[in-house]
């Protein structure tokens, strides 16, 4: 269960990217975060796991207050959380295994992954990860060598490598065409049903937010403006969808679901 | 955009406000003060360039014919001296002329033609400082081909040097035959044939020298018949006098020499010699000797001691080259951090200590390398350690910017993507930041040391250590083989140097 209790985040140059933001996720749950580009998505996102410290407020995770922890504790507690970004964050030039075995450096001794060493089932693992995200073939390539879908799957194994109870996805498909968005969001999906990870994923497509969220909560500069359940944005109109986006969202025409997709201008 | 940059500045044509004075009033203008016209007709930037062009190339122009004419003064003077001299400054002044007109008519047409801004004035600009140039840097096509021919053999010893670079042992060949001066009842015996031995014999074996005095009475005539000397190979006529004095015989003003035929025999006449008489000249009669003097070079080919030398010298070069790489990696490594902007930009501490450091860097990476090596032979001395250091302090400097420039253009995501992991410090710098600065490290550093033996090879000259130390001391005293031989080193070398770089560059990167 993770609750977050009036966090506020205001960046050194003064801007206010979060004010008194309050919700809780349940375990298990698949929680949609939504909002304009600049309504404080991934300042959100970053503040959970501390790769930004908030300036106030409580992030509490199984009742353990992340904005408190510091040092080791911090992170033994990253360990168990995953992050997922839109443009990957791969080391381009490390092969796609090496980045695979980036995600399990929490659990190796600093001087073993000095020298490059990791434990036999580190990589009987890192193979399976790789295996399970069908990019077992592009293993020992560089990571630039690979498609945008295929990098990506390549941070989704990543953050599996952590035996992650949580999933932070920083618009994982915002840089993919419509397809391969589909493909990476069943992943997670399947990564949320099959292992019981709890997601928290921003995501600015219509169509993809109602076919994959359990919960929808929507930011506006920095302020909680919307709360919903799977059913609420089952019902949700491209009407209630703008009033969140503002005026900027637009349909895309012929989108993965019907012609629901809807696609918010200048979201990235 | 660019079309205002064009412009110089010019207010765009639809912005254009009228101008303030009629057209021929502002060429007027520019004719008393070149510029002012086009200040006048609202152009006050295009008039502030032109009035300083203008000035400047007078300016020069007037350096030139003080340049040109040294001694003469007053003005009218110079000028007439200056044109009578150097034509090329007849050119000059006739641009210059035309260059004053075009700008009242650039200020005629500005005021005239709001809608359009003529740029003619700035073409003939830059044909003034175009021809002010030739004349500076004393560009000589002429000399330039008519010297050609007197350089053309020097040229071929330098592109084909390696004749030096192979020596023989040598072993001298000496014959002599006794001459006594002047004949007396008993001259000396004939020298007679025995066994392979060389062997010259004269006929007569006695005369007189020829004399000093302007009688000029000419000296004995002798026949000389050489045996057994080596065929083929020119064979010097000498004589040595009682006193072991060894001078060349000359006749007509050439010195003698014979090659022996494939028998290694030869015969030759000469006319005895003049030459001071030394004290044993007192006694009533003296022996002489004239000989026959070869060199043979016998034995295997080997290398010159040139050769050896250069060889040498290249090797220091190229390790010089390397030390320096070497320190410069060194000490550059912790100063790139200083000088990394990412990095500096914590507090205002920090940032001072960048502008600082970039500073620094700045100064010391403007220097040549070769003005360093002047100053660190002053401290240190002649030789490969003053140029060592010079290479390491540019070296730090050039290396220091590039390395800190890699590391301002790293990607923050995949430091993010491992803090995000749980990876610690140490463990988020080896998987995230070094994979991203190490090709880049790898190839500045390459490239480095390939600049590095290069520079080596020069900063000899001054006295640096390394070949080029060599090869200036080679063009002195116009050995132009072995600099010859220096120069084909030294491109060979960086071509090597080249290749290799290359294909370590595409290795790593
Ligand atoms: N490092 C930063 N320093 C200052 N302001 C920032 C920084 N990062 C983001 N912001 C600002 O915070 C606000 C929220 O940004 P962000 O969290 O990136 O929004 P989103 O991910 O929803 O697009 C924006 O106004 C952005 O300009
Ligand atoms: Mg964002």
């Amino acid at each position: 269960m993770l609750e977050v209790r009036h966090l506020s985040k205001t960046y050194a140059d003064g801007t206010k990217a979060l004010k008194d933001v309050s919700f809780s996720v349940p375990d298990g749950e698949f929680l949609v975060v939504i909002g304009l580009s600049g309504s404080g998505k991934s300042t959100m996102l970053r503040c959970i796991n501390r790769l930004i410290d908030p300036t106030e407020g409580e992030i509490l995770w199984d009742g353990v207050d992340l904005a408190q922890l510091k040092g080791e504790d911090l992170r033994k507690a990253r360990r168990k959380i995953g992050m997922i970004f839109q443009h990957f964050n791969l080391v381009k030039r490390s092969s796609v295994l090496k980045n695979v075995l980036a995600g399990r450096l929490g659990y190796t001794p600093s001087w073993n992954s000095l020298i490059g060493r990791f434990s036999a089932e580190d990589k009987i693992k890192a193979f399976e990860a790789i295996k399970r995200l069908g990019i077992e073939d592009q293993i020992y390539k560089r990571a630039s060598e690979l498609s945008g879908g295929q990098q990506q799957r390549v941070g989704v194994a990543r953050a599996l490598m952590q035996d992650p109870e949580m999933i932070l996805a920083d618009e994982p498909v915002a840089s993919l065409d419509p397809v391969l968005a589909h493909s990476i969001m069943q992943y997670l999906e399947l990564l949320n049903q099959e292992d019981k990870i709890t997601m928290v994923c921003s995501l600015h497509y219509l169509d993809l937010v109602q076919r994959y969220a359990t919960r929808v909560i929507g930011l506006k500069d920095g302020v909680l403006v919307y709360e919903g359940s799977k059913a609420d944005i089952r019902a949700m109109t491209d009407e209630q969808f703008k009033d969140i986006y503002g005026q900027d969202a637009e349909r895309v025409g012929g989108g993965l679901e019907g012609d629901l997709g809807v696609k918010v201008g200048g979201a990235a | 955009m660019t079309d205002d940059k064009l412009q110089l500045g010019h207010i765009p044509e639809d912005a254009r406000e009228p101008s303030l004075v009629p057209a021929p009033i502002a060429a007027l203008a520019s004719l008393i003060i070149p510029g002012l016209g086009q200040a006048l007709a609202r152009s006050a930037r295009r008039g502030l360039i032109l009035f300083f062009s203008f000035i400047t190339v007078v300016g020069l122009t007037m350096w030139r014919f003080g340049i040109a004419a040294p001694r003469d003064t007053g003005w009218w003077a110079i000028f007439k001296k200056g044109l009578y001299l150097d034509p090329f400054l007849i050119v000059v002044t006739i641009l210059l002329f035309i260059l004053y007109i075009w700008i009242a008519i650039d200020a005629y047409s500005l005021a005239k033609v709001r809608t359009k801004t003529p740029l003619g004035v700035f073409i003939a600009l830059m044909v003034m400082f175009f021809a002010l140039g030739w004349q500076i840097a004393q560009i000589d096509l002429v000399g330039f081909v008519s010297n050609a021919d007197d350089a053309l053999p020097a040229l071929g010893r330098v592109g084909w040097p390696w004749s030096k670079a192979i020596d023989y042992e040598l072993t001298e060949i000496r014959a002599d035959a006794e001459i006594e001066i002047p004949c007396s009842d008993a001259p000396p015996p004939e020298n007679t044939l025995s066994g392979d031995e060389p062997i010259i014999i004269s006929t007569p074996t006695c005369g007189n020298l020829r004399d000093q005095d302007g009688t000029d009475n000419p000296g004995t005539e002798l026949h000389l018949e050489g045996y057994n000397f080596s065929p083929g190979i020119e064979v010097d006529i000498m004589w040595e006098d009682p006193i072991g004095d060894e001078f060349r015989q000359r006749q007509g003003g050439e010195y003698v020499i014979v090659i022996p035929d494939e028998n290694g025999y030869f015969e030759i006449d000469i006319e005895m010699p003049y030459a001071l008489l030394p004290p044993s000249a007192r006694e009533p009669t003296y022996i002489w000797e004239v000989f026959g003097h070869q060199i043979e070079e016998v034995g295997a080919a080997k290398l010159s001691h040139d050769f050896k030398l250069i060889v040498e010298k290249m090797i220091e070069t190229i390790f010089m080259g390397m030390m320096a790489t070497f320190f410069g990696i060194l000490f550059a490594l912790p100063v790139s951090f200083l000088a990394a902007r990412n990095l500096m930009s914590i507090s205002p501490l920090t940032l001072a200590i960048y502008y600082l450091v970039r500073f620094i860097l700045n100064i010391i990476r403007s220097i040549e390398p070769i003005i360093w090596a002047v100053i660190f032979i002053i401290v240190v001395g002649l030789g490969p350690f003053a140029g060592v250091l010079a290479l390491v302090l540019h070296s730090i400097a050039a290396l220091g910017k590039l390395y800190s420039e890699a590391i301002e253009s790293i990607d923050p995501g995949p430091i993010e993507a491992v803090q995000a992991t749980g990876a610690n410090w140490i463990q988020t710098v080896m998987y995230a930041v070094v994979p991203q600065i190490i090709p880049p490290f790898v190839s500045f550093t390459i490239y480095r040391w390939d600049i590095n033996v290069r520079m080596s090879t020069i900063i000899g000259m001054v006295g640096g250590g390394g070949v080029g130390f060599l090869l200036i001391q080679y063009i002195r005293v116009l050995d132009y083989r072995s600099a010859g031989m220096c120069v084909w080193f030294i491109a060979i070398t960086v071509a090597i140097l080249d290749y290799v770089s290359a294909e370590i560059r595409a290795r790593f990167v």
